[in-house]
């Protein structure tokens, strides 16, 4: 029995050995495939994960694939008409209306008119609890003014309300069926979904009669598998675009290119801010949180400043990323400020200033009986996140803190997030992403919110003026005022700007200039302009 | 060559397996951090003169690291092997001893631990024990104990019924002299040889838990950690992270048995005829 056993491993052994050893020296097979008008890509698991319904949260991008929403973001990160010829905001900033375009059908050849808008708008509305993605609670009406203009009203002045009409396609009224809607929705956009298997693949094809432009590339295949299994797929010649982990971006493909794309996905680690003590939850629970090391301001500002940001992105990603101080600037609303890290000399006068000596000469200071040491928490199934902490670790043990990184669960990041470092991804255009943040209000009573325990009266306040603008400039100028404060306080470390990686097949051209950023998820974001794609 | 006879082949295989074991034990477990450090200079060196085993890809030796990640899974397995043992001892002798509803009770215990698939309720116990060594160890070490129960029991029922115990009592010895005497040497080179058998089963479960990520964390230099990283970097071609590594596990795991086996054949001189 045992030995049975024994031998059993054995052979698993020598059967991934020489699994691996196998994947070199195979013939690129994909010069010699014949479809030439169709590809097939692996972009993850997002399709599979959850419903395609764009009612239930389903592709709310922001920018269109099979549906298309109202608006769109554009390359420049800025709001463009989508489904909308234009749009105007009451002066009272609670009625939105948006004049729709002409001529535009479904895939199921019925016409695009207002009442569609309204049918998705009044569904969402009903079934919230189904849609995490776009938040309609502050939509009191929408109504369809006639066929071309729609009329949507609020309860309150709510600016980031825009970003919802850009998240949010629209599906028409006759032919909705929240079960088929799951799998293949039916929509306006370039794309039509054909053919869905649960687990494995999704296939679209170009729509002949898309208002905005034919994709040139008619048929995509999606599919679904492991990204080891998708890197040696790749390898074998059945894979045009292939999403890869930054720590591949070394590898050769023949045929195939790598391409890194910009997103505005940041990652920051999370440093509290108060010193450790009891807190109360808003349900009664005790919990404790703070972190004594951190709620030093000097030690916040010492990382910031005296770490070296591009040799951590080199040795954490094989220099795949942007050193990031803030969040990007392909937002719009984005403001990151000007710092020059890399100055250990002032981040270590900085310390010593505070009190944080090295006395007992292990490299690591001390502030009487507290060590300069705090610990950082990367979810398990993120090894980039460890890779990134591990970086930073070995970076910040030069000016004598000491981080030490842990890996566990999302349960229990989230128990330990209020005492220690979390590394944090963040990218996504609406810019409530700083109230989640940074607001006092969110600290203790949602989940992935301000876990330092932020608190700043004048940030808050901003935060509500930025929140309750009539104007969308003028949101945006406050959404940028307010991250001048944070940068005076450093709640959140920034890293890196990470880029996304795929690789691509030299007969696929992705048009790189009309990608959009992309936002957080690795994977889905590269086919953002896939009807510009084409085949050489 | 002069031929040895059972005996002596039987303590140089034992005498091997021992110092091997013994050493990796204690060299992992006397292994300073700085041993398998992280220096991303040497990111991901095949095996050659400088690192034996190669680096992975934060620049950690892995000769270092498997050491490490092997030690930790035999200090999990001693372990699991003392407490299941006494568990097993214990549970054994009384179930045989006192008879009637005890017994009934063992065996009900036994049947429902045996009746449970054993990676599953590893995870369970792990789980809920918060995972982490705590968990890995204490999950490891509260399961092994049936099989040994069983035999222990066994051993022991069969050695209360046979005549010169009978006849033991019959001259008048006590309950505890008889126990002393008779019942234990009898018991303990069974017991023993299931004791050092129980190693094996334990450094694999521990492995497996963790290469299942429900054991050690991920930043320990853990055996199962080492493996399942070492998954990542296979269509790389990185062969060395998984290959190395996994030889030390099987490698610790063989000799355990060849301890095992050998002892058996040692203190059961029948079975050495045989």
């Amino acid at each position: 029995m045992r030995k049975k056993r024994s031998i059993s491993i054995f052979c698993c052994l020598f059967m991934l050995f020489l699994s691996a050893c196998g994947n070199s020296g195979t013939k690129n097979e994909r010069a010699d495939r014949e479809d030439k008008d169709s590809i097939v890509c692996y972009v993850g698991h997002g399709f599979f994960e959850s419903s395609l319904d764009p009612v239930k949260g389903g592709f709310s991008y922001g920018w269109s694939f099979i549906n298309n929403a109202l608006l769109k973001v554009q390359s420049d990160s800025t709001y463009a008409g989508d489904l909308a010829e234009s749009y105007s905001i009451s002066e009272d900033a609670l009625t939105y209306t948006f004049i729709l375009k002409e001529g535009i059908s479904f895939h199921d050849g019925s016409e695009f008119t207002a009442e569609d808008v309204v049918f998705t708008y009044e569904t969402v509305k009903e079934n919230q609890g189904k849609n995490e993605k776009v938040d309609l609670s502050r939509m009191i009406s929408i109504k369809a003014v006639d066929d071309r203009t729609v009329k949507i009203t609020l309860d309150a002045p709510y600016s980031p309300f825009l970003d919802m009409t850009a998240q949010l396609g629209i599906v028409p009224r006759s032919g909705y069926d929240s079960e088929s809607f799951n799998e293949l929705p039916v929509g306006t956009g370039a794309w039509k979904a054909v053919q869905y298997d649960a687990e494995q693949q999704l296939i679209v094809e170009a729509n002949e009669n898309y208002f905005d432009g034919v994709p040139s590339i008619k048929k995509v295949t999606f599919v679904n598998m492991d990204n080891e299994a998708a890197f040696s797929n790749a390898r074998s010649g059945q894979l045009d675009v292939v999403m890869v982990q930054p720590n591949y971006a070394k590898e050769q493909i023949p045929g195939m290119h790598v391409e890194k794309l910009e997103t505005m996905d940041v990652r920051n680690i999370s440093l509290p801010c108060l010193p450790l003590r009891t807190v109360e939850t808003p349900d009664g629970k005790k919990v404790r949180a703070g972190n004594n090391v951190t709620a030093d301001a000097a030690v916040r500002e010492a990382l910031n400043i005296g770490i070296d940001r591009k040799n951590i992105i080199e040795n954490a990603f094989n220099g795949v990323g942007v050193p990031a101080y803030g969040f990007t600037d392909n937002l719009e609303w984005g403001n990151a400020p000007e710092i020059t890290d890399c100055r250990r000399k002032d981040a270590e006068a900085l310390l010593e200033t505070a009190g944080w000596k090295d006395t007992d000469g292990d490299g690591i200071r001390e502030k009487g009986e507290l060590k300069c040491s705090f610990e950082v928490y990367t979810p398990s199934d993120e090894q980039d996140r460890y890779q990134l902490a591990a970086a930073l670790a070995e970076d910040a043990r030069k000016l004598g803190i000491e981080i030490s990184v842990k890996q566990t669960t999302w349960d229990e990041i989230t128990k330990a997030a209020y005492q220690s470092g979390v590394v944090w991804g963040f990218g996504q255009f609406s810019p409530m992403v700083i109230h989640q943040l940074f607001s006092s209000e969110t600290f203790l009573t949602a989940q992935y919110s301000n876990t330092p325990g932020y608190e700043n009266a004048q940030a808050d306040a901003l935060i509500k003026e930025a929140i309750e603008s009539d104007r969308h400039d003028k949101a945006v100028e406050k959404w940028r005022e307010v991250q001048e404060i944070f940068a005076q306080e450093n709640p959140y470390l920034y890293l890196v700007n990470i880029e996304h990686c795929y690789f691509v097949s030299d007969r696929v051209d992705i048009s790189v200039s009309t990608q959009v950023p992309h936002p957080h998820g690795h994977g889905i974001p590269i086919i953002c302009n896939m009807k510009d794609w084409s085949l050489k | 060559m002069k031929k040895c006879n059972t005996r002596t082949r039987v303590m140089i295989y034992i005498g091997f397996a021992s110092v091997y074991l013994l050493g990796i034990f204690f060299w992992g477990l006397f292994m300073p951090e700085s041993g398998y450090d992280v220096n991303y200079a040497d990111k991901l060196l095949p095996p050659g003169s400088g690192h034996l085993f190669g680096t992975d890809f934060m620049g950690r030796d892995m000769l270092m690291r498997s050491v490490k990640g092997i030690s930790v899974s035999l200090l999990t397995a001693a372990l699991a092997a003392g407490i299941s043992s006494v568990i097993a001892l214990a549970f054994g002798v009384t179930a045989a001893v006192f008879g009637g509803r005890l017994d009934s009770f063992v065996n009900w215990c036994v049947d429902l631990f045996m009746g449970i698939p054993h990676l599953v309720l590893l995870i369970l116990i792990s789980f809920m024990l918060g995972r982490g060594a705590k968990g890995v160890t204490a999950a490891v070490a509260f399961t092994h104990w049936p099989e040994l129960t069983r035999v222990v029991r066994a051993e022991v029922i069969s050695v209360r019924s046979s005549q010169y115990v009978r006849a033991a009592y019959k001259m008048g010895k006590s309950r505890f002299s008889v126990a002393w005497g008779h019942v234990i040497p009898h018991v303990l080179p069974v017991y023993l040889v299931g004791v050092i058998l129980l190693f094996p089963h334990a450094v694999m479960h521990e492995a497996s838990i963790t290469f299942l990520g429900f054991g050690l964390p991920a930043e320990e230099p853990a055996i199962g950690v080492i493996l399942s990283e070492s998954m990542k970097y296979i269509a790389m071609g990185k062969w060395w992270l998984m290959l190395f590594p996994g030889l030390m596990l099987l490698l610790a795991v063989m000799l355990f048995d060849i301890i095992g086996e050998n002892l058996k054949r040692l203190w059961n001189p029948d079975s050495g005829n045989e």
